[in-house]
This record gives C-alpha cells, structure tokens and sequence, in this order.
C-alpha cells in the first residue's frame, strides 16, 4: 500500500499514484481529541504528538504537525507569556521588544535544541519520528525573517519601522530573526521535519507593494532561502495572495512548492507552476463552519477539477479553525480522497 | 495648483514614502494653500482614491493603507490645529480588538483614517471586552462601536461583537448606537458580520472610513 510520503513524492514528481496528497492541518483540535484545555495540552510535547497520531488514524490525511502553535518562536527569543483562549490559537501577550534599544539586546540562541521552550518540541518529533518517520510526512512551521518581528514587538509596532525606519534598527533586527530562523529550521530538521513551511506575509502583495516587496521582502527570501536549501520546503504568506510573485520567488530561490491563498486564482496559481513543481491549494476553511456538506463537496469538486490535470498538485487547508465541527472535516476529506483519485 | 499638490501626495503614500508626503504638505503650506484646503482638498480626497482602488479591485496593500492612514492622521492634526474655526466633527467612534486579540494593527488604520474624516476616535486598545466597548460608546456618546478581530475564534467568540450585540439590545441601545466589525476572518466570510449581529464590516481600514460614516449617519438620524 502506497504511503502518504509516496504520494508526496508522486505528487512533487508527476509520476503515478492512487491519489493526490491531502493536507489537513489540525492544531488546536488535538486538545478536544485528547479532552485537554488548549493550555494543559500545549505544556506537553507527548500530547501534541498523541493527538496528531490520534487524528491522522481518524481521519487518514498525509500530514502531521510538530507545531504547537505560532507564539512558540517567539517564547524561543525570550517571551514570558503567552494568551490562552479555550477555543483557538494563543497570542503573544508579552512582547520582547519594547523599545528601539530592545533590539540591540535581542540574543538569538546558540543551541536550539537546548532551550527549554524546544524541549517539548523535540519530545513530539521523537514520537512521531518512532511511530510515523518516512511514511508520513512531519511538517514545521517556520516563520520568515520578516515576519518573526511581528511576534517580537507586534504588528503594528513593526509594520511602523518596517516602512518609517530608523532604517539601522530594522536592518538589525532582520539580520538577527534571520539568525534565528536559519537556526530553528536547522533544529527541526535535524529532530525530524521533513517539510519546512515557509511562512511569510510579506512575500505577499496584500501585505506589501510590488516596491517594497522587490526591494526589502525579495532579497531576504533570497537569503533565507539559500541559508537553508529549497528542498522541502513550501512557500506560504499566511493565506495572503501570492499569485502575484511565484515566477519571481522560484526564479530568484529555486522553490518548487506554493501553498496558494484561498483567494488567489487557483487556474492561474496552477499555470505558473505548472510541472515544474507543486501547486498547493488551500480550501477557505473559515467557510467550513457553515458550509453544508453539499457546498463542501462542491468546492471540493471545483478545486480538484481545477488543479488536478497535468497531476502536480496538492489539496491543503488553511490552520483549521478550532469551531469547524468534525462531522464537515470529514465531509471535506472524504470529498477530496473521491475526487483526488487518479484513474488508471 | 491644489490638483498637482493632491497628485504628489497621493504618489507618495502610494509609494509608502512619508518623508515625501510630508514634504509635498510643507511645500504646499509655503505656497500659501490654507491648511482647511490641505485637509479637505488633499488628505481626505487622498484617502476616497484609496478607497476607490480597492474598490476597483487594484487593491492597495496593507502597508500601504498603514502609512496613509498614519499620514493621514498626523496632517490632519496639525492643519487642524492652525483652522480659522474648529470644524465640525460628524460622529464619534470607541474603537477597539476584541477580547484575546492582540492585534491592533486593522484597529490602527481605521483610526487614523476616521480621524482625518473628522469623526473622532476612542481608542479603547486590545483585549477589550464586550461591556467596556459599550459602557465606553455610552460614556463618549459615541455613534457606533469599532471591534476588530484578526482570528476566527476572536470574532466569534460571545464576548466579541456578538456579546456588544447582546448587551445593545439588552440595554435598548441598538437604534443609537451601532456596531462595526473588521479583520481577517471577515474577508474570509463575507456573512460573517451577520452571523456575530453587526449591522455592518469593512474589507479593509481605508473603507472602514465610508462603511463607518455611513453608519453615523443611520444612528443620528
């Protein structure tokens, strides 16, 4: 029987397979799957991995997470305190960098490894590299070097010296988050992730000009890129559009897999990437709270149809939504493994 | 000559370029255009272009909505401040996320762009929860709540806009007071401001500026 890393590899090499591969990315719904509160869950890399074997038995996907949740990154470079909600993903409640001066005591981490805060995330890869390794693909979640700042010093903050300066102070902290995120692939990599998620906002035109992007977003793509090979790894702009610079990101980095925005066009997505890689399209899972089955397994339906021919192809969800209720994840999935197939 | 100045203006911001925006401002100040006419001929007409872009699907970034509505704020609050006679300001807005989001960035945006449309803003910050927005909106008399959420379970949630929805009601406040929504989860679901009982949502901070002005104008009529 064909594994989920063999239809992987299928999918990213256009040669045959039962079916085209199937992301469902499950996070928070590990804590209902093991009757946990998010908060009690999250304390224990062997719950994370539990719940994500858990469910990849339930539902039969092609992927499981060693991610715990976003804000992890940022508890590695020293936040103190994280938001807990009882149905969705925790918020950065204390920011590392407060002031200007904050960033020049910014300290990335020699050792990953050895950091309390990866330690659960080392334990969840070990169980899912003993029970799973190189059948199912282990996915990591890695923020770009533009977009870890947001999580140091928020949004608005950053956004704010990203495009006003003092232009030395954000070179700076680039360059460190740069650091960082070389450091933290290099560490999932080394516990077992087989897929990097690259993920990115500002590699987006919803999030920045075609100018900015070309000059600030592109040539740190580029470096993040090259520090850390684009092999296995996908690019992503947090379901932001990204149709608008896939020629130029695989012309300029090599990257071979997009995981295209609900909103993008997915036929366009799909031509510009052609066979030349992996197109990845995400289903506007905010939409599967409230779909009835009927209109899930019409989207389902439309996408396949849309980016199934010339094979290449992969079906993805956003991060699931905690609310979505389990009886249309499994509408969704059951629609995408019917319609996913290939017929010899 | 005020048509060249709103042109080089509204380059800048496009461009996120505020160092040039604010000179194009100082350039036309010494040039003598008064500064009601910097207000109501270059800022404000610059942000209707910004919403017209969208509107016409050229979709102008974030960052680029950040820096006009940031721009825009700043002028407006100088030039105010050298009017003949203090304008008259249309309505008030308590603006703020809603319980367990930290992210105040859609909220940021909105308020600099109301500012500038003279409605003026009570920024209640983050985490903010659902009584507060309402006790502020009665306290500031305001004309409409602003909750932003930038997660599913943030908008959802019954202490966001839903919970501000209960207690309007509760309170008999819904015909004078009305409620506002915007953040990612609603471009995702355009339905989703129904669902959570808002009477309206804005796909982005600069059409916040009409959807908003509209909803004034419901609440005092």
């Amino acid at each position: 029987m064909i594994t989920s890393m063999e239809r992987l590899r299928a999918a990213v090499n256009g040669t045959p397979a039962d079916r085209i591969p199937v992301f469902c990315n499950l996070l928070d719904q590990g804590a209902k799957e093991l009757g946990l509160d998010l908060e009690s869950y999250y304390t224990s890399g062997e719950h994370v991995a539990e719940a994500q074997l858990r469910m990849l038995r339930k539902y039969g996907h092609d992927n499981v997470w060693s991610l715990f949740y976003v804000g992890k990154e940022a508890e590695l470079l020293g936040c103190k305190q994280i938001l807990f909600a009882s149905e969705g993903p925790p918020n950065v409640l204390d920011f590392v960098i407060r002031t200007l001066e904050d960033i020049d005591a910014l300290e990335v981490p020699e050792r990953l490894e050895e950091h309390p805060a990866f330690t659960e995330q080392t334990r969840c890869f070990e169980i899912l590299r003993h029970e799973i390794g190189g059948t199912v693909p282990i996915c990591s979640y890695i923020s770009s070097s533009m977009t870890i700042p947001a999580m140091l010093m928020g949004m608005e903050r950053w956004l704010e010296l990203l495009l006003l300066g003092p232009v030395e102070k954000r070179d700076l902290l680039i360059a460190k988050c740069h650091e960082f995120f070389v450091r933290e692939v290099q560490a999932c990599r080394a516990a077992g992730a087989d897929i990097i998620v690259y993920a990115n906002p500002f590699g987006s035109t919803d999030f920045v000009p075609m100018n900015i992007f070309t000059s600030l977003s592109l040539p740190w793509i580029i470096r993040d890129i090259q520090a850390i090979g684009p092999a296995g790894v996908v690019y992503y702009c947090g379901m932001a559009r990204m149709n608008d610079v896939i020629a130029t990101v695989r012309e300029q980095t090599g990257l071979g897999a997009y995981y295209v925005s609900p909103l993008d066009d997915l036929a366009e997505a799909k031509q510009m990437i052609g066979t030349q890689g992996l197109t990845c399209g995400v289903i506007n899972d905010i939409r599967l709270i409230e779909w009835t089955p009927d209109e899930i397994r019409q989207e389902v339906k439309r996408m396949m149809a849309t980016g199934m021919p010339g094979g290449h192809f992969l079906f993805g969800t956003g991060v699931m939504p905690y609310c979505i209720p389990e009886a249309n994840i499994r509408t969704m999935l059951d629609a995408a493994y019917e319609y996913g197939q290939w017929l010899h | 000559m005020i048509d060249r100045v709103l042109t080089a203006f509204n380059e800048a911001i496009f461009d996120t370029d505020r160092e040039r925006a604010l000179r194009v401002i100082r350039e036309a100040e010494q040039e003598g255009i008064p500064p009601e006419d910097i207000v109501f001929k270059v800022v404000v007409p610059s942000i209707h272009i910004m919403m017209k872009s969208t509107s016409e699907r050229r979709t102008p970034s974030i960052a680029q909505h950040f820096v006009a509505a940031q721009i825009a704020s700043e002028v407006t609050e100088t030039m105010v401040s050298r009017f003949a006679r203090s304008p008259e300001i249309i309505g008030r807005v308590v603006i703020g996320t809603s319980v367990g989001d930290m992210h105040g960035l859609g909220k940021r945006i909105v308020s600099g762009c109301l500012k500038a449309l003279m409605i003026e803003v009570i920024d209640l910050g983050l985490n903010v929860p659902a009584e507060r927005f309402v006790d502020e909106a009665v306290a500031q008399n305001a004309d409409v709540i602003g909750v932003s959420s930038m997660m599913v379970h943030t908008a959802r949630g019954p202490s966001a806009a839903l919970g501000v929805r209960k207690i309007l009601k509760d309170r008999a406040l819904e015909r004078r007071i009305k409620l506002a929504v915007g953040g990612a989860p609603y471009r995702f679901d355009h339905d989703l401001y129904r669902t959570v009982g808002a009477d309206a949502w804005a796909e982005d901070g600069i059409i916040a500026g009409t959807v908003i002005s509209a909803l004034i104008k419901e609440a005092r009529q």
